[in-house]
């Protein structure tokens, strides 16, 4: 197999044959400040514009090293196109969702032309750039959001944490179910467009909801959602998931991107054989607080523990030094 | 301990919303002191769950629920406050820092705050530095508790730490920090006074700052 980063990340997806070293993946944002003035684009534009978009993600393979180019940065693609408000921040700020359309959990439409819609149009065309200039070179992630992440941007994430307290099963499911479609109808245009890779973040996060909250509300409808979405999904959860690994793994997705308070070897060793997993420098304090050297040490821990495709736990904080990032492009370089 | 105060400490725990007013209307009909509703029951109560969450035998929902009981128990009782004895332990301003618009945390921080007794002014989101300055001039509070949970907002928090101690304001409130990115090390380094984990761990740091005071 020749080392290029499209093979390194999709044999590494798939735990297939090991080329020259691991491959550096980025399933979230790698943006901050040092790419955004290398490349000349910034936020807000490139939540937006197309161009832009796909300019700022190619940025992450060309200036900093990464295998992958992945071109959405906000988690509030879907929520805009599902009506609700978003601000779409600025230079040091990420977007955020203003208004929840559905707080009172009324029933929830997905528009039939939801893929055309302004914020999910602009992820699908910024894909297509991507592919255009990379395709077959450089593995091109989408992302989407799960239904679990959608009813906290229709509903109010502590509204809707508060139903399930509630045990407001019949309201939740509902919820949940309404919004599958966008989920299922963004990745498919994402993979249509040009996505080699989609990335479904749904949090659960692990401090915020249980296993058996997973178990119950959620893993139904991820396998619901892994059977009608046919490409390659990594799944994204944030927080210590080391106790439902097993479960997103049963779920039926191809990798899980997992933070660094999920062991590296505890977590090859519960799921390893089942599922590719990526990640999992720390963010806070290592890539945002740390030295390179930090960062180096965490990727090669990573590395050496069996994770198969590096890289930040998540989207990384926007004042992140870029020699941080680019430490862990070194790490990876250096081989198994 | 009286029975009725058990079974108030088990609606909470079990988040039995429609047996909470009840119980404690019974615990005042029986004579107990209403103070001794607060300290025994509810207050007792929130510190079981608060200890089950930090132990992830429950997390946010359950919480969630919880906090909601306790606040009806807490309505049901507060009004037979004598004056003298409503006088809360300490007041708290609560706030996540500018460009933070995550909630949750802090929320169920003043949830418990309340429920142990404290009095709390919720600043709300986004609150700037110059915003927060103001209003601990103005409310003189023991102290103040500020979340991030975004790691973008982490420098935000350093920042208002720093002013505090720049207008001398760190003779009259303390502070406590908080949420996921932020560590015991992190609030150290920025001249913090206390962090809790979690909003368990946040009570126990209030009681001891105030305490001190």
């Amino acid at each position: 197999m020749k080392s290029t980063p499209y093979n390194l990340i999709m044999s590494a997806l798939y735990k297939g044959m090991k080329g020259d070293r691991p491959p550096a993946g980025n399933p979230t944002s790698i943006v901050c400040h040092g790419l955004m003035d290398a490349c000349g684009i910034s936020f807000p534009e490139a939540h937006l514009n197309p161009e832009a978009m796909a300019e700022l993600a190619l940025a992450g393979h060309e200036i900093l090293g990464f295998d992958t180019v992945m071109p959405e940065y906000s988690v509030d693609q879907e929520a805009a196109a599902l009506g609700c408000e978003i601000d779409w921040g600025d230079r040091d700020r990420m977007p955020d969702t203003k208004f929840f359309p559905h707080a009172d959990f009324s029933d929830v439409t997905v528009p039939e032309n939801f893929v055309e819609k302004p914020s999910i149009r602009v992820v699908l065309d910024a894909l297509s750039i991507l592919r255009r200039h990379v395709g077959g070179k450089v593995a091109i992630i989408g992302k989407v959001m799960g239904p679990w992440t959608l009813s906290y941007h229709v509903a109010g994430t502590q509204n809707f944490l508060l139903q399930i307290g509630l045990e407001e099963k019949e309201k939740v499911g509902k919820m949940l179910r309404q919004l599958m479609p966008a989920t299922i109808a963004s990745a498919r245009a994402q993979f249509q467009a040009g996505a080699d890779i989609v990335v479904l973040a749904d949090h659960a996060t692990g401090n915020l909801v249980g296993a058996y909250h997973y178990e119950e509300y959620l893993l139904p409808i991820h396998k619901e959602l892994t059977a009608a979405i046919e490409g390659p999904l990594i799944l994204h959860v944030c927080g210590n998931c080391m106790d439902r690994l097993e479960m997103f793994a049963d779920a039926g997705f191809d990798g899980y991107h997992f933070e660094w308070q999920v062991d590296a070897k505890k977590a090859v060793e519960k799921v390893g054989h089942r599922m590719c997993l990526v990640g999992n420098v720390n963010n806070a304090e290592t890539l945002y607080q740390g030295t390179p050297e930090d960062v180096y040490k965490q990727a090669r821990y990573a590395i050496e523990a069996g994770v198969d495709i590096i890289g930040p736990e998540c989207a990384i904080p926007l004042a992140t030094p870029m020699e941080n990032l680019k430490a862990i492009v070194a790490a990876v370089h250096e081989g198994y | 301990m009286s029975d009725i105060l058990q079974q108030i400490r088990d609606a909470i725990i079990r988040r039995k919303r429609g047996e909470i007013q009840g119980l404690v209307e019974t615990a005042v009909k029986e004579g107990i002191d209403p103070n001794g509703i607060i300290d025994n029951g509810l207050i007792a109560a929130m510190d079981v769950v608060g200890q089950q969450f930090s132990d992830s035998e429950i997390f946010v929902p359950e919480m969630l629920v919880s906090a909601l009981t306790m606040k009806m128990g807490l309505d049901v009782v507060k009004p037979l406050l004598k004056s003298d004895n409503a006088r809360p332990r300490g007041t708290i301003m609560m706030a996540t820092v500018k460009g933070d618009m995550h909630d949750i945390g802090k929320n169920i921080v003043i949830m418990m705050l309340e429920g142990a007794g404290f009095q709390v002014v919720d600043l709300g989101v986004d609150l700037t530095v110059e915003k927060l300055m103001e209003q601990i001039e103005s409310n003189k509070p023991d102290l103040v508790g500020l979340s991030a949970l975004l790691t973008t907002t982490m420098p935000e928090m350093r920042r208002a730490v720093q002013i505090l101690h720049e207008r001398g304001l760190n003779e009259k409130v303390k502070v406590m920090v908080g949420g996921a990115p932020v560590s015991a090390s992190f609030a150290e380094e920025i001249g913090a006074d206390g962090y809790g984990a979690d909003a368990a761990e946040a009570v126990e740091v209030a009681r001891r700052l105030i305490s001190d005071l």
